[in-house]
């Protein structure tokens, strides 16, 4: 049971960490404290068998880091609009053909 | 009885409103979020602007929305789309419209030339394509189309032309909206007012629910919203939807007009 728990822990972990460093950092917090309830069971166990603790030390390692990068990037990051140059000049364009195609209409009131 | 009645005057109102609420010069922003894992993501920036656009014999309206997605997500997933409708600013009727849709590498263009003296839209529908030489896969087509049709964006500032304040709790308008060289209707319901906080204030608004008619891209029961103010201007200022890959939100974040 240590080891499963000390496996899930560590795994859940490392998927916190990932979704830390993408663009998806708000659900890094799920899979972080899932890894942190398991971290804490695996040392409960590990206390009782009298057992290494270094995986449960990674796990709670990586979970901080996970967590803190998060919370940074909710915090801190800034929600920009990336480059849009080119859809400027699309829409440049599109309103000149337009105005193009539209040159011999008559509206009616 | 009632319910008759209230439908001409609907019938009335939609086919003789005059546009005073949509002006040029109005520029709305908006953050779009979807639902990942039960947590809200801000993905996108939906723009929505109008201009008057000036032809050798007629003064039209520029309805322009575009979206960009944040440039977090651009490496992964950059969307680029332009949607336009040149329009009657006195009626909001379209006589032509395109749409530009760049998403994660994915290209397509459409364009909808009407014609109301044949009751007609020549429609073009551009996809990219490696069997021909130009690039582009083009497909011609001419519609037929029933009167008060139009395309997504004259629809969306057709409901704001609308008047609103007139209509009863419950009470609820169609609109026959060509995409993808389909007709489809949809339905606005009115649910209430409802005075929700907002980036620009709290504001009273006309809580109305969206269907579409035989159609699954909205799903669930009430569960696509919009949110216009409860002024002359009615600008929408909230919106939910819930399609079949997931559901989100539409937030403004700002207003020029």
């Amino acid at each position: 049971m240590r080891k499963l728990y000390s496996i899930l822990g560590v795994s859940f972990a490392v998927i916190a960490v990932l979704l830390a460093v993408l663009p998806l950092s708000n659900l890094a917090f799920i899979p972080a404290i899932i890894a942190f309830i398991f971290g804490i069971l695996a040392f409960l166990r590990t206390n009782k068998e009298k057992k290494g603790k270094h995986i449960i030390q990674l796990t709670f390692l990586l979970v901080i880091i996970a967590l803190s990068f998060a919370t940074y990037k909710s915090i801190y990051a800034k929600t920009e609009v990336g480059n849009t140059e080119q859809l400027e000049k699309l829409e440049k364009a599109s309103e000149e053909k337009a105005i193009e195609e539209l040159e011999d209409i008559e509206i009616e009131e | 009885m009632k319910s008759i009645s209230f439908f001409f005057l609907l019938v009335t109102a939609v086919v003789n409103a005059q546009n005073k609420t949509v002006k040029a010069g109005e520029v709305f922003n908006y953050n779009v979020s979807y639902r990942m894992s039960g947590i809200m993501n801000d993905i996108a920036r939906v723009t929505m602007e109008t201009s008057e656009v000036k032809t050798k014999k007629s003064t039209l309206l520029r309805l322009k929305c575009t979206a960009a997605t944040f440039s977090k997500w651009d490496n992964y997933f950059k969307i680029r789309d332009l949607y336009e409708s040149y329009v009657n600013p006195t009626t909001l009727t379209p006589y032509l419209y395109k749409r530009e849709i760049n998403e994660g590498g994915h290209y397509k263009f459409v364009k909808y030339n009407y014609n109301y003296k044949t009751k007609t839209v020549k429609s073009l529908i551009r996809k990219k394509s490696k069997n021909f030489e130009s690039g582009f896969w083009d497909r011609n087509k001419t519609i037929n189309f029933n009167t008060g049709t139009r395309d997504i964006v004259a629809t969306l500032y057709k409901l704001r032309s609308l008047d609103i304040h007139k209509a009863p709790i419950g009470a609820s308008d169609s609109f026959m909206v060509l995409f993808d060289n389909k007709e489809t209707k949809i339905s606005f319901k009115l649910l209430g007012k409802e005075t929700i906080n907002t980036a620009i204030g709290k504001k009273e608004c006309y809580k109305l629910a969206i269907t579409m008619a035989n159609s699954n891209v909205l799903k669930g029961k009430n569960s696509n919203l919009i949110w216009l103010t409860a002024d002359e201007n009615k600008i929408p200022v909230y919106a939910k939807f819930k399609i079949a890959i997931g559901s989100g939100e539409l937030k403004i974040q700002s207003v020029k007009n």
